[in-house]
């Protein structure tokens, strides 16, 4: 039995072509006459599915292993987060913003306000802009976590997946005493958060700063430069910077390609520009990149975490103003103006001027953009989000047109998707 | 576990009935099937989090004989929806549901399974009982693990309180009804009512004039 | 609060609420076009399709483009040296209901440059079609499918434009528009039927099915000869 070997001509890094768009080369068989196709297949992939992270569909046409073309189908999780938001008060979407980006919560309870704030022009205090950068940057490393342990379940490495659940554990407990629930915290209101922090919760975070790194490492010790981790990522999913910044690629896939665009860098917000962390930029743009970028990433965030719990003033932790904030509980019993106050803020709903915001953060996926619309009322107009997973994922065929199926699951993983936040 | 109690438990027991080696049988065939319910996890959203921190270490569904997920539905035992449903989905869910060979069950975890949960909107399936038939719902919004362990422990005792006399009834499944939805039209338009808060669910808040047109079709569920 | 402002309050829950005000389009502050070098050098470069400067926000600036010159602005600023607007951060619609017009909204930002700007295209409902900006940013195709999804704009040369979050078969109209009802416009049971009852084929799209599919080919092949 002889064995016969084709040369297949791909194109991992296309270039882009006069018309700004990308040029893609035809995968083909080295020397073969283009005429002569052979019959390629039409695999389903989704949307029930281990390895998609979610309910993500994809289409693949194959010719052998090779992928011609590859579309993504979204929409199975499509819970019209954005209608229901027009049916809300400002203060009544903030749970359904826990729901879309389920893998970093805090985040987007953080985002939501900060944009709604921006509209109403509400300063918060020293204290819960300090407390919001921590609950963000705790749970940029939470949702590195997970993508930390799924990417590595995807591709084999099963030990990896308890290791990092079994930090997430810890940041649960966290989210938990903080807030009373594990993933869906709900924790910010408009002009502050649900409560302050409990008695006790610094040290709970200091001991997580100080035991997290050695859970790193040994993550580190197993993947960094094992082999098959490394033959697994290496060069595969190559974007180049030109064409990551046009398919509007954010985060850690930007970076990883050599663009060093960070929001919290380049569009400061909440004193960002005094804290002293690194923004870890990649240079190749293959999933090996992404996944250096993303284990740098959460040492950055440690030593934010670290700067802020030292920074943490003590004060008041919501906006002394009653039209915003719910009154004591014992105010709002002996005292009429405060009973009032507590009736028009839940009954009515916080009233935002008439106007919009765009207000773009870095999420631990890419630029999150909450765009909010009013006109005057204590509902939303519109509230849009633009998560950034959904542009992410719309540069996967992109990256993996000419690959191995092996890699699309690999390039899959590496993009670091939610589907809550693709689908809305 | 109360098994004597449930199947006849003298061992001269009448004829027709179960005896002591019929209510034997039973205990040994429950106990496998509970030993080793492999789950179909059908995770979408943030239940599926949950339901993965239930499988990973602190608490270990591998004491249940539960770690090995099975993705493909030919050789589960359990389908765990974990996670809301939109009515893109819905074929999908009962498509797996249906390529599940007997005996199956389903625990629907999360209030969004069961009900809808909080979207109440154009898009989402009001519980999926509606398209698959439900042994155990989990409340929560996420339900904890212990929530999902618990609901997993009441299946075992609904799984332990069966008969294999009466497995024809509990097996049956019509392979007409393939692909269909598991309730009658009329049930759904009842299960799916509005409930609660969502009633309240309309444009414009009572007390603060928008400038938005009322539209009051919209404080009719 | 006065008594009587609070006993109307109260009111209102038995009439319903009062419409008021004509804020259909955001209040934000008329702008000094040289507080943002952007739309200075728009002012001159087209001095006839910028139609609105505005402010909101605090600091968000806002230009308002007519739908015939929106894609010849939006090259320039993507491809000007000084502009270079090379990331597209959202392209969106917002609808404020009562038949207004709806705002097609796309949101830039320059990374070498370090600037943010909001273009804004008024769309009438009888006329919702818009150019579509895929060829000069390729993040465009799967938020204009979006757009196109949710409000129903139509977008000129878009390569595949179709529904992309509801199935593709959906029939209840576009849902994110105001005159569509939370719920939907069927009932529960039939939407569940619609959902349950296509065939394995309706979830594969003709250039999919071309694949593996003769008839799919031909019939693709004949619609492409078509004019």
């Amino acid at each position: 039995m002889s064995t016969r070997t084709t040369e297949y001509l791909v194109t991992r890094s296309p270039e882009l072509g006069p018309d700004g768009r990308a040029v893609r080369m035809p995968v083909l068989p080295a020397g073969m006459d283009p005429e002569l196709r052979g019959e390629h297949m039409l695999i389903n992939i989704g949307p029930q599915h281990p390895a998609t992270h979610g309910v993500l569909r994809l289409v693949l046409e194959l010719d052998g292993e090779t992928v011609i073309k590859c579309t993504p189908h979204i929409g199975y999780l499509h819970s019209s987060f954005e209608k229901l938001g027009e049916y809300r008060t400002w203060n009544q979407i903030i749970p359904l913003t826990d729901r879309m980006d389920y893998l970093a919560p805090l985040i987007y309870n953080c985002a939501f306000a900060m944009a709604v704030e921006k509209l109403m022009g509400i300063e918060v205090t020293e204290r819960c802009r300090i407390v919001r950068v921590i609950c963000m940057e705790l749970d940029r490393v939470f949702s590195h976590l997970l993508w930390l342990g799924t990417t590595a379940i995807d591709i084999g490495a099963f030990t990896v997946f308890l290791y990092t659940f079994q930090e997430r554990e810890r940041i649960y407990d966290l989210h938990e005493q903080f807030t009373g629930a594990r993933i869906t915290t709900s924790a910010t209101r408009i002009g502050g958060m649900m409560a302050d922090l409990p008695v006790g919760w610094t040290d709970a975070l200091r001991t997580f700063l100080e035991t997290f790194p050695r859970t790193l490492d040994e993550v580190e010790t197993l993947l960094t430069n094992n082999q098959i981790w490394i033959g697994r990522n290496r060069d595969i999913g190559v974007i180049s910077a030109e064409n990551a910044v046009n398919h509007g690629l954010t985060g850690a896939n930007l970076r990883a390609s050599g663009v060093s665009f960070d929001v919290r860098k380049d569009r400061p917000y909440y004193d960002y520009e005094t804290y002293d962390f690194d923004v870890p930029v990649g240079e190749h743009g293959d999933c090996y990149d992404r996944y250096l970028v993303r284990m740098d990433e959460m040492r950055q965030s440690l030593r934010i975490l670290d700067q802020a719990l030292r920074r943490l003033p003590g004060g008041p932790i919501n906006v002394q103003d009653p039209r915003l904030i719910l009154p004591g509980k014992t105010d709002c019993m002996a005292d009429m103006e405060s009973m009032i106050h507590h009736f028009k803020v839940v009954m009515e709903g916080v009233p935002a001027p008439p106007g919009e915001s765009w207000f773009g953060i870095e999420s631990s996926k890419g630029e999150l953009g909450m765009y909010v619309v009013s006109d005057g009322g204590s509902k939303p107009v519109r509230w849009r989000v633009r998560g950034p997973s959904f542009i992410n994922l719309s540069a996967l065929p992109a990256m993996v047109e000419g690959s191995l199926l092996s890699d699309v699951i690999a390039v899959n993983a590496s993009l670091d998707i939610v589907l809550g936040e693709i689908d809305r | 576990m109360g098994l004597n109690e449930r199947g006849a438990s003298l061992p001269m027991a009448k004829s027709g009935t179960s005896s002591f080696f019929t209510t034997k049988l039973d205990a040994v065939v429950n106990w496998a099937r509970t030993g080793s319910l492999w789950p179909m996890p059908f995770g979408t959203a943030c239940c599926a989090i949950e339901m993965m921190a239930t499988a990973a270490s602190k608490y270990d569904l591998a004491r249940f004989g539960m770690e090995r997920m099975s993705f493909s539905p030919r050789q589960a035992d359990l389908l765990i929806c974990a996670g809301r449903v939109a009515y893109k989905m819905a074929p999908v869910l009962r498509k797996i549901w249906d390529q599940m060979p007997q005996p199956k069950w389903s625990i629907s975890m999360g209030a969004c399974a069961s009900s809808g949960g909080v979207f109440d909107a154009y898009s989402m399936v009001q519980g999926i009982d509606t398209v698959i038939p439900v042994d155990v719902y989990v409340p929560g919004c996420p339900p904890r693990p212990e929530g999902l362990i618990y609901g997993i422990l009441l299946l075992h005792e609904k799984i332990s309180g069966e008969s294999l006399k009466d497995q024809i009834q509990l097996r049956a499944e019509d392979p007409e009804r393939a692909g269909r939805p598991n309730l009658p039209a009329e049930v759904i338009d009842q299960v799916a009512l509005p409930f609660g808060n969502s009633t309240k669910q309309n444009r414009v808040s009572g007390l603060v004039a928008t400038a938005q047109l009322a539209r009051p079709s919209d404080r009719n569920p | 609060m006065s008594g009587e402002e609070f006993r109307d309050g109260l009111d209102a829950l038995e009439t319903g609420a009062r419409p008021g005000g004509d804020a259909g389009v955001p209040a934000g502050e008329a702008a000094d076009p040289a507080s943002h070098p952007t739309v200075e050098m728009l002012t001159r470069a087209f001095p006839d399709a910028l139609q609105h400067h505005v402010v909101v926000a605090g600091d968000e600036h806002v230009v308002y483009v007519g739908a015939e010159r929106a894609s010849e602005v939006l090259t320039w600023l993507r491809d000007d040296p000084e502009q270079r607007y090379d990331y597209l951060a959202d392209v969106t619609a917002v609808d404020y209901g009562g038949g207004r017009p709806l705002e097609l909204v796309y949101q830039l930002w320059s990374i070498p440059h370090r600037r943010a700007l909001r273009v804004k295209v008024v769309l009438p409902l009888t006329a919702l079609v818009a150019d579509s900006v895929v060829r000069l940013w390729s993040t465009a195709d799967w938020l204009e499918r979006e757009v196109f999804d949710m409000f129903g704009i139509e977008f000129r040369g878009h390569p595949d434009l179709r529904r992309i979050l509801m199935p593709e078969n959906y029939a209840e109209g576009h849902p994110l528009r105001k005159d569509f009802p939370l719920r939907g416009r069927f009932s529960r049971a039939e939407q569940t039927r619609r959902a349950l009852s296509p065939d394995l084929d309706d979830d594969y799209t003709l250039a999919e099915k071309e694949v593996v599919d003769p008839a799919a080919r031909r019939a693709a092949r004949e619609m492409e000869e078509q004019p």
